[in-house]
């Protein structure tokens, strides 16, 4: 549900996609609001699937999508709205870094001289000025991942549809675009991107969807998500120096299910059904006198949640 | 349309036609294009190298040449002539005209005369007259123009429609426009328009535009420079007479056909460029229909571009007397019809097609995986 005032969602219908008789996606219902969404899953689980749905490369067999209030059918308005950075690694033989950013503004109606200040601008955020004029056949891997960025991002879409955005760049390049997609969500737009490190998700999503075998498996911030897995213990890391004594009185609480000592003896890692029961628990055990140097939840994570949601690491 | 959305079409056509122009898939158009040029300056050279060779052995008046009978003896001839450009001489055996059946069942040793032969060829400033002797008595002779401007027409004509309309821009148009849309299937980089702020139809038309240029200069210049390479070898008042008669006129519909068939087939492909995926089905499929137009009843006639381009040409193709009737039949062009009929019918049959291919465009997904 779109917040009075904020922009409209991304929203997904019911969409079913099949190719062939293989599945994409089945019966997906999404609002996506305004912010970092990553779209998670393993390779074929269908976020690629999502992100072409949402951008019109490929139409749903079923249900409806809207982008904002606009249908993917309608590329000359959507388009104007939505910058995407598919995974598909290949750019026109002939161009230079700065041709293919620019060669695509001219369709928006830029002139030459404007299509080549906007294009140098989102060379320069994406730290790609230095090849601007260099044959994008020649690119490394991480540098066509950010030119694409920087056609993605050229004409300033309040959408951002990344399909894997991350992935072949250099620690410090990815903090910088990490950086960016902050940015973006501060004013309000949509960034919506897909990965398979759950890691990186875990850092910069405000939401995530899990996705598996082209269904919706959760969605909603990563605690929120978190919360509602009560089917599943919750973990947490907890560092002090009396161990194996804090083990034994912990272990006496009915709603810790597991209890794993560190091999340096000055940390446990606890499963526990009740988060608050076990809250109170380690209150209890402060009040004894034990000292606790810090409680971590270690399964607020894409990956502990991955792992409970589908059953394995991706 | 809006302005907005022709101004976004000649855009794509613009950035399009470096591909259609200069694809390394479709190099092989230009020589196609210019084939018909490269046979008639072939032709061309050929006539002036022999009238200059001819010219410098001797011109034998044309009364003199004209005044040579049968039965004529060479030393006569030679008396009168003596300047031939060309002299062959042989020899061989031929059975003699006595010979024959005589005896019942019995076989006779074959009697057979030995035949000198000579040939001598005069040139009048004109004609090439060839005489030709049996022991020294002339029993043939057969002259000809050096150049002949009516039959050369007729071969462009033949030229131009047997091989030029049907087969060089058919499969001209077929690398160019088949490429437009596939070709950047293959090359993974067609989802980069579909992500542009623009309208499908209007991509399609740009990419249409762009195809459409990159065909029409190459095949309407291989047509106009072949039309050139064929007027190239005469002068004078036969030129003089042609250009203000017939030959604008012709020019004219020589490169309207060529350009009307780029619009023909270029649509055509490009649909099938977004229907099929293999070009060969098309082309065969295509290249057949065209062929058997002639059998078809007069409706399904009007659904050919090679049925409007022919009714265009300003000259009938010639079809030899000894072709098999098959091949006449598959060759001989259905009842033509007007220039401005030919023209709209071709135009419509353009339109028809292009609206199959936008409703093809608007359904099309980006999916290489299966490509």
């Amino acid at each position: 549900m779109t917040a009075p005032g904020a922009a409209p969602d991304v929203v997904f219908e019911d969409v079913s996609k099949f190719y062939g008789e293989v599945l994409g996606v089945n019966k997906v219902t999404l609002h996506i609001p305004a912010g970092i969404t990553s779209l998670v899953g393993p390779n074929g689980s269908g976020k690629t699937t999502l992100m072409n749905l949402m951008t019109g490369l490929i139409h749903p067999d079923r249900g409806a999508i809207a982008v904002r209030g606009l249908s993917p059918r309608d590329p000359e308005s959507l388009m104007r709205i939505t910058g995407y950075a598919t995974q598909f690694d290949s750019a026109p033989r002939w161009a230079t870094g700065m041709d293919f950013v620019a060669t695509g503004l001219a369709l928006y109606g830029y002139n030459r001289a404007e299509s080549r200040e906007l294009a140098w601008k989102a060379l320069e955020q994406v730290s790609l000025t230095d090849a601007a004029d260099r044959k994008v056949a020649g690119y490394s891997k991480g540098m066509r991942q950010r030119v694409r960025l920087a056609q993605a991002i050229a004409h300033d879409p309040p959408v951002l549809v990344l399909d894997e955005p991350l992935n072949g760049l250099d620690p410090l390049v990815r903090a910088e675009t990490i950086d960016l997609f902050r940015h973006y969500a501060a004013q309000g737009r949509h960034v919506i991107l897909s990965s398979h490190v759950l890691q990186e998700v875990d850092v910069i999503s405000d939401q995530v969807i899990l996705i598996a075998n082209g269904m919706i498996v959760a969605e909603g911030e990563i605690r929120n998500v978190r919360d509602e897995m009560v089917e599943h213990p919750s973990q947490f890391i907890i560092r002090c120096r009396d161990a194996s004594r804090i083990a034994s009185l912990l272990f006496n609480e009915s709603h810790v299910t597991e209890i794993r000592m560190n091999d340096d003896r000055l940390g446990l890692l606890v499963m526990t059904r009740d988060r608050e029961e076990f809250s109170r628990a380690l209150t209890r055990v402060a009040v004894a006198g034990h000292v606790i140097d810090g409680v971590i939840p270690a399964d607020e994570n894409v990956d502990a949640l991955y792992e409970y949601l589908i059953g394995g690491r991706s | 349309m809006t302005k907005f959305r022709m101004r976004q079409a000649w855009t794509i056509a613009r950035l399009e036609m470096h591909r259609a122009f200069l694809s390394k898939r479709a190099f092989w158009v230009y020589l196609l294009a210019i084939l018909p040029a490269v046979i008639f300056i072939g032709h061309g050279i050929e006539m002036k190298v022999r009238e200059s060779r001819y010219h410098g052995r001797g011109v034998t008046p044309a009364e003199v040449v004209d005044s040579f009978t049968k039965g004529e003896n060479v030393e006569d001839v030679l008396k009168r002539a003596p300047k031939p450009v060309e002299d062959h001489e042989w020899s061989y055996r031929r059975p003699r005209d006595d010979e024959g059946d005589e005896g019942e069942g019995a076989k006779k040793p074959r009697v057979s005369e030995r035949i000198e032969g000579r040939s001598l060829t005069y040139f009048d400033g004109q004609r090439r007259v060839n005489v030709n002797f049996e022991n020294g008595v002339l029993i043939r002779q057969h002259s000809q123009n050096m150049k002949n401007f009516e039959e050369d027409r007729t071969v462009f004509a033949g030229v131009f429609q047997y091989f030029y309309l049907r087969l060089a821009i058919f499969f001209g148009c077929l690398g160019i426009f088949m490429n437009l849309f596939r070709g950047e299937m293959l090359d993974k980089t067609l989802h980069y328009w579909f992500l542009a702020p623009a309208r499908r139809e209007v991509l399609l038309l740009g990419k249409y535009l762009a195809g459409l240029v990159a065909a029409t200069v190459i095949f309407t210049s291989g047509a106009l420079l072949g039309f050139g390479a064929m007027l190239w070898p005469y002068s004078g008042a036969e030129m003089q007479a042609f250009w203000s008669g017939a030959g604008p006129a012709h020019m004219f519909w020589y490169a309207a056909a060529a350009a009307l068939g780029c619009v023909g087939y270029g649509s055509v492909f490009l649909a099938a460029g977004l229907l099929l995926r293999n070009p060969i089905i098309p082309a065969a499929v295509l290249l057949v229909w065209e062929s058997i137009n002639g059998f078809l009843p007069d409706l399904l006639q009007k659904l050919s571009i090679l049925h409007y381009l022919q009714s265009m040409c300003p000259v009938a193709a010639p079809i030899e007397s000894d072709t098999p009737a098959l091949l006449k039949l598959l060759l001989s062009p259905a009842a033509p019809t007007s220039r401005g009929f030919a023209v709209l019918g071709l135009l419509a049959v353009t339109m028809l097609v292009l609206w199959v291919a936008s409703s093809a465009v608007r359904r099309i997904e980006i999916n290489y995986g299966t490509e």
